[in-house]
């Protein structure tokens, strides 16, 4: 059961930061979801900063697929809110958050079956061109993320037919042709192999350099400690920890959680 | 004083009926997941045995009740069940869909063949030869009593079932949870079967308490049962007391609407000739509140993306088309050129549907609602040939209009918002706008140097513009539009999150497709020059979306195929004749073979159009594609390399 005795938990909050610092580019604000009687994220406070990798992480049913859901504005929380660049974006649609910036992908895939890799990208690089001022052509910026994500070898072919790591890719590449300033990745490495995935951890550092906020929820603990400038960690909707990925790895609420889950 | 009770009376007992089918549909629903829309034709078909067997066969209504309701009703829906339902499994919405309203159609069509319409029956109400209560100054007949007693059994007898015996209490936890019910020792295709047949129980048993009231005519008995519809909404589709409350309002608002009402609406005239449309009026509102759906992705696995024609193919299509078109035009007979063009119309107008279902995955079952006003717009036009470009406007905004109106809504609740309108417009639009059963005549627009009142000519114009329309659509699914519909279909949740305005996209495309049905029913007008309400009424459209279905929902050939098939399946009989096989006249052979095909093809999203595609590619495969002269499209390259 729950690691962290209920009675005296004190949601824990990213005092280091405030919503309306400059450097932060997402701010997730004492967000809470229920569901029915499953509390699935409760006030959990994450800081997101351009330029670095945020990991989340936490076993599974932790509430990091939810609190990506509450971000983009698919899930309405019960209480909290999320701001975008300094901006409150609680009450925005999906549709405008993501004009503010924000891109992601889906842990379990919302790709574009039908169309090919290349036009999955290319259909999000003329949805951009259609509400963004920014008029470059769709099709160079299509063929130009194509190969940053390294799916020339595949572009031709129709999403369904892709493994699902590579479809992951494709969902990478989509979110890209946005443009955004914010960038949520669920469960990226799955599905990838060794080669691959080490590919993606070097992109991520790179989008990140670039000036990208990146918030990634990843299971395989070796990427995670190597891309992440700071982490949080969720258990059972609560952030239990957040810091540096050594500090986060010695913590013992974080060995608590993860031991936990696995009896 | 006294009309308030006797109406109150009148609309608590028809709010019996309601309630009892929409139990049964929800208890279906509940328990397998699948909305059956052909509950409205199970009651009617119970009707009808029910009326075989005391009318026909004179059995005593004591052996005949039991042996409908009990007997022949539950097996009917436990046959479904099992030969047509369980083999679903799991299938999308969009499926089970097809595949109940196939069912529907296909039921119609056998009611028609086995009871002529033509003939008149009458049902006797229950116990008619008892003397009528007075109950505190309103007259009830047993007839009526009986209803509310029925209605009141039935909910205390499943109360019963759900919450004592372990098989109810089994069928609440199927749905929730498979596994757990499996667990519990219930097997969930057993429980399924069990709801399927308590299902057509109730619907049976709505079916025969209110033919004496209003006739055994089949599309009637359907209709009414399918108002029932919306107080199982107002259930949410899920809880059986407030589906019970729901039906009991529907029939009050229904009893006090022409007295009450209507008459202190402004416009009151108006609004008092929307009396038939009220349940659907009411069911419409209901879907405008219920909770907004959380944006899910659509399934997409086995659907093909059939192969995409570039320009110069889709022109050197249309070329031959032309050319065939002429040669037709100088073959055929006026009477045979007549149907022929009607056939093309029909494709013209399923060209609106491979744009909105096929293309961006919405479901409409009001396409012959535009068509209609499109016809409607022409009729007022005169001789001028803009009735087309009115008829295409007037439509295109009632399709706007929709759109906006259900915006939030997708699956089987666009399904029913866009039934609940054609309905809706049957009853208060198209039948007394053009007059009930009567007609409407037009004339032919005129054009200069062109005889517009040659058959012949006329025949060649709608080759021509169904030729035009169906470039047009394939430039469009080429093209950034196509795209954007194609994302919208497989995910609205990423479209969204990718800055799509989803809203708006739908509203566009359900605009688009409106206008090409109204462009359509212009034509249609303008060729027959005479139209009548019954040529749109929603189960035509019904038809035209499986007879899509059947050819291939997001093809071209599968407009063509679809139009072809429908408009063929009457005439069957006629050019069986030539061969020596006689039909019986009035079978509704539409109905009947329209459904039967969508069901038995309903499973396989591609329809016909997806496998001679799939054909054409393993041909070129075989052959290899020197032979086409156009560069292959994307969709075209990535069947070549999956
Ligand atoms: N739509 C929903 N309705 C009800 N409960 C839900 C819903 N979505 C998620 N939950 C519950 O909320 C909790 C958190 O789920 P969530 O998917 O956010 O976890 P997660 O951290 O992403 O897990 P995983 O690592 O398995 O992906 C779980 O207990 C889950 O069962
Ligand atoms: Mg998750």
């Amino acid at each position: 059961m729950s690691t962290v005795d209920l009675e005296t938990y004190v949601p824990h909050i990213d005092h280091q930061y405030d919503p309306r610092d400059p450097e932060v580019a997402l701010y997730v604000d004492e967000v809470s979801v229920r569901f029915g009687g499953v509390q699935a994220v409760s006030a959990a406070t994450i800081a997101c900063l351009a330029g670095q990798v945020t990991g989340l992480i936490g076993p599974n049913g932790a509430g990091k697929t939810t609190t990506f859901n509450v971000i983009t504005g698919l899930e309405a929380p019960t209480s909290g809110k999320v701001f975008l660049g300094n901006e409150d974006v609680s009450g925005l649609t999906p549709y405008k958050r993501a004009r503010k910036g924000l891109a992601r992908t889906f842990q379990r895939l919302e790709v574009f079956g039908t169309l090919t890799a290349r036009d999955n990208i290319l259909a999000a690089a003329e949805f951009r061109r259609g509400w963004s001022k920014d008029k470059s052509n769709p099709r160079a910026v299509a063929d130009q993320i194509v190969e940053r994500v390294g799916l020339q070898h595949v572009q031709h072919e129709r999403v369904d037919m892709l493994p699902t790591g590579l479809a992951r890719l494709v969902e990478l590449g989509r979110g890209l042709a946005t443009h955004p300033r914010v960038l949520l990745l669920d469960e990226p490495a799955s599905g990838l192999d060794m080669a691959e995935s080490e590919a993606l951890g070097d992109l991520l550092i790179d989008l990140a350099q670039e000036g990208i906020a990146v918030l990634v929820v990843e299971h395989d603990v070796d990427l995670v400690m190597r891309v992440c400038d700071r982490i949080h960690v969720l258990d059972f909707g609560r952030i239990i920890s957040v810091g540096f990925p050594k500090d986060v790895q010695a913590d013992p609420a974080v060995q608590a959680a993860y031991l936990g889950a696995e009896d | 004083m006294d009309q308030l009770l006797q109406l109150t009376v009148v609309g608590l007992v028809v709010g019996c009926v309601y309630a009892l089918t929409a139990t049964g549909l929800v208890v279906t629903y509940t328990t397998s997941g699948i909305f059956n829309f052909a509950h409205g034709a199970i009651g009617m078909l119970g009707a009808f045995s029910y009326w075989q067997l005391t009318v026909k066969w004179h059995w005593p209504v004591l052996l005949a009740l039991p042996v409908v309701l009990l007997v022949l009703a539950p097996l009917f829906g436990a046959t479904i069940e099992r030969i047509v339902m369980r083999p679903l499994h799991g299938a999308s919405v969009d499926v089970t869909l097809v595949i109940t309203l196939g069912l529907l159609l296909f039921f119609l069509g056998a009611a028609n063949y086995f009871w002529d319409q033509g003939q008149t029956r009458v049902l006797p109400e229950l116990l008619a030869s008892w003397k009528p209560v007075d109950i505190g100054g309103v007259v009830v007949t047993w007839g009526q009593i009986i209803i509310v007693l029925a209605a009141v059994g039935v909910a205390i007898g499943l109360r019963f079932l759900f919450s004592t015996t372990r098989i109810g209490i089994a069928m609440r936890g199927v749905v929730d949870d498979p596994d757990l019910c499996a667990m519990s020792g219930a097997s969930p295709a057993r429980i399924q079967q069990l709801s399927w047949a308590i299902g057509a129980g109730l619907a049976a048993l709505a079916g025969i308490l209110v033919a004496p009231k209003v006739g055994m005519s089949a599309l009637q008995l359907t209709l009414l049962v399918i108002n029932g519809y919306a107080a199982a909404l107002f259930g949410r589709l899920k809880s059986l007391p407030r589906t019970a409350v729901g039906g009991l309002l529907l029939g009050l608002l229904v009893s006090y609407y022409p007295v009450y009402v209507a008459p202190h609406l402004p416009f009151s005239t108006t609004f008092g000739q929307l009396e038939k449309a009220v349940p659907m009026i009411f069911l419409g509102v209901l879907l405008l509140f219920l909770p907004s759906a959380r944006l899910r992705t659509a399934t997409t696995v086995g659907r093909v993306a059939p192969t995409v024609p570039g320009l110069r193919q889709s022109l050197a299509g249309g070329g031959v088309m032309i050319v065939l078109a002429i040669a037709l035009a100088s073959a055929l007979s006026s009477a045979n050129l007549l149907i022929a063009g009607g056939m093309f119309i029909s494709a013209l107008s399923l060209l609106s549907l491979v744009l909105l279902t096929g293309y961006s995955g919405q479901t409409s079952l009001c396409v012959l609602t535009f068509f209609g006003l499109g016809a409607f717009a022409m009729a007022h036009s005169g001789t001028s040939p803009l009735g087309l470009v009115w008829g295409g406007l007037l439509a295109a905004a009632a399709g706007m209009l929709v759109a906006l109106v259900t915006a939030r809504l997708r699956g089987l609740y666009l399904a029913l918002a866009t039934f609940a309108f054609a309905k809706g417009m049957d009853v208060g639009f198209f039948n007394f706008k053009l007059g009930s059963g009567q007609s409407l005549q037009l004339k032919r627009f005129e054009l200069p140097l062109i005889d517009t009142s040659s058959e012949k000519t006329f025949f060649f114009l709608t080759v021509v513009v169904f030729v035009v329309a169906a470039i047009g659509v394939l430039a469009v699914r080429r093209g950034r539009w196509g795209r954007q519909l194609t994302a919208l279909n497989d995910s609205p949740a990423a479209c969204a999150t990718l800055g799509v305005n989803t809203t708006i996209t739908k509203v566009v495309v359900f605009t688009a497709s409106a206008g090409i049905a109204g462009v359509a029913g212009a034509m249609f007008g303008a060729q027959q020059e005479i139209i009548t309400p019954s040529q749109f009424d929603v189960l035509g459209s019904l038809a035209l979306l499986l007879a899509l279905r059947i050819g291939g929902i997001n093809t071209i050939t599968g407009a063509l195929f679809g139009a072809f098939t429908i408009g063929l399946f009457p005439e069957m009989p006629q050019i069986l004749g030539h061969f020596g096989v006689t039909l019986p006249d009035k079978v509704q052979l539409t109905f009947l073979l329209t459904g039967i095909a969508a069901i038995s093809i309903g499973r396989d999203p591609d329809g016909l159009g997806g496998q001679v595609s799939k054909l054409g590619l393993r041909l070129r495969q075989q052959f290899g594609s020197s032979s086409t002269p156009a560069a292959p499209s994307y969709e075209e390259a990535t069947l070549v390399h999956g």
